[in-house]
């Protein structure tokens, strides 16, 4: 009934009026806001995008009865499992920068390994314990990395990267999984801002030599894809196929552009939709196109 | 003004995001709405203020009860202050054991969205606009009843857009005061 006319002047008069609440009410509300969830341990600077990815898993775990908890969500594993999941990924990060650790040691420095023992160890918990958990790995890994160079080399799980950006991949993960989640619970989940998604993006595009490498191609220098990703955070990149070519925002001499959404782009290097059935305009070198598409979801795990 | 989509989505994202300052932007931009709707029904200065600050926390707590995509921010929130509003009502008509007044006998609303304004407060508006004076009535009836654009009631009316827009902002504050003082 949004376009009812008389309910639509009805609030358009309440906004005018003339009697606000008492200014005092404006801390009073932020305070207790903050007291119920969590704000996101960073907002702004290279860890916000991770910071708002647990924040918003934080939320849709929010809309989880105690009935939820114990349901699958992917991989066979329940919320819980896939929490646990989750944080051991997350401390692995912290492992390679020094940056606290929790749960029990860590015996082998990899990721399914570690989400094994974490899972074994938050089972014996209860739900909200296992969410506590996670949320301060999380939090203690995004306060500690606040002090950190976002180019500094971390080692994860036998991957080196410059931190930053094992941290974005870190965000994808948590968003991938906790559409998942909201797929199960119900829940309409939002997309990451704008600003969010383009970094996300960025390191998608940047990961395509080494997924094209992995799924086997050995391409030449010189052969590139120009990568049109529409909508919010969207944009043009240029991604040469060798390994070691940089993709870089903007345009360049390419031999195929692939357009397609944004979000469904990083949702497909995450491990989710059929690179075959993929929703992707092409032209240019189709077969380069169809390989790049097929190739895109390799780097991705549980 | 009713916010675009696009705003109330950004919005959204925000707060899903964790992002506080979004939740500040809000508050700054509906609690006069709120606070004005919950007066309205409650009639009590210190109960909206309870209310009010509720129906900003719960935003907060649970930004997911929201879907951009079923209706606007301000929808929702004039929905959830509506109902708390009404339930405080509800709660002290049964403790004065009185008769539940005609204005309390909305049906429970199936669709959330429609739940802000019942029929006997739409003829509540509708009667406040009619005794409007006339130039202000004649901008709030293009706006709203005939679905004009603000350059196009200034042109209706031969006026410069800025005078129109100005009337009709004066005119929303003359129905926030009617309706203010209406039953009071």
């Amino acid at each position: 009934m949004n376009d009812d006319p008389t309910r639509r002047l009805y609030l358009d008069a309440l906004m005018e009026g003339t009697e606000p609440p008492e200014t005092s009410l404006r801390p009073l509300v932020l305070t207790a806001a903050r007291a119920r969830r969590r704000p996101a341990a960073a907002t702004s600077g290279w860890t916000a995008p991770f910071a708002g990815r647990i924040a918003a898993m934080d939320a849709v775990l929010g809309e989880a009865t105690d009935q939820d908890w114990g349901r699958q969500v992917v991989e066979g594993w329940t919320l819980q499992e896939l929490l646990a999941h989750l944080a051991a990924k997350d401390g692995l990060v912290s492992l390679s920068v020094d940056a606290p650790v929790l749960g029990p040691p860590v015996t082998v420095n990899e990721g399914l390994a570690r989400t094994a023992e974490l899972q074994e160890y938050e089972r014996r918990r209860a739900p909200d314990q296992t969410r506590r958990d996670w949320r301060t790995q999380a939090d203690a890994l995004c306060r500690h990395l606040a002090s950190v160079a976002p180019d500094t080399p971390s080692e994860t799980g036998g991957f080196t990267m410059p931190v930053v950006d094992h941290l974005l991949a870190r965000g994808l993960e948590t968003w991938i999984h906790t559409a998942d989640a909201a797929g199960v619970l119900g829940v309409s989940l939002p997309h990451p801002v704008p600003g969010h998604v383009e970094v996300t993006a960025d390191l998608c595009a940047r990961l395509m030599p080494l997924a094209m490498r992995l799924s086997g191609h050995r391409v030449p220098e010189g052969r590139a894809v120009r990568l049109a990703l529409t909508g919010p955070g969207g944009g043009l990149w240029h991604v040469p196929l060798h390994l070691g070519g940089r993709a870089v925002r903007g345009d360049g001499p390419a031999e195929a552009t692939v357009t397609c959404d944004v979000v469904e782009f990083c949702f497909l290097v995450g491990g989710r939709g059929d690179p075959g059935g993929f929703a992707a305009g092409v032209e240019g070198d189709a077969g380069l196109a169809r390989e790049l598409l097929h190739a895109a979801p390799a780097l991705s795990g549980p | 003004m009713e916010a675009p989509v696009e705003d109330d989505r950004l919005l959204h994202q925000r707060v899903v995001g964790g992002e506080e300052t979004a939740l500040g932007e809000i508050y700054d931009r509906f609690a006069p709405l709120v606070f004005g709707l919950a007066v309205r029904i409650t009639r009590d200065r210190v109960v909206s203020e309870d209310i009010t600050q509720e129906v900003f926390i719960t935003f907060w707590e649970r930004p997911l009860a929201f879907d951009p995509g079923r209706g606007s921010l301000r929808g929702w929130l004039a929905t959830i202050a509506h109902r708390r509003a009404v339930d405080h009502v509800r709660t002290q008509e049964r403790r004065k054991a009185s008769v539940i007044g005609p204005r309390l006998l909305e049906p429970e609303p199936e669709r959330l969205e429609d739940a802000v304004l019942s029929r006997y407060e739409a003829d509540g508006v509708r009667t406040a606009v009619g005794k409007l004076p006339d130039d202000l009535r004649e901008v709030i009836e293009l706006a709203y009843y005939r679905g004009r654009t603000y350059r196009q009631v200034a042109d209706d009316l031969g006026l410069p857009e800025g005078t129109a827009k100005s009337r009709i902002r004066m005119g929303l504050r003359r129905l926030a005061d009617a309706l203010a003082e209406e039953g009071a």
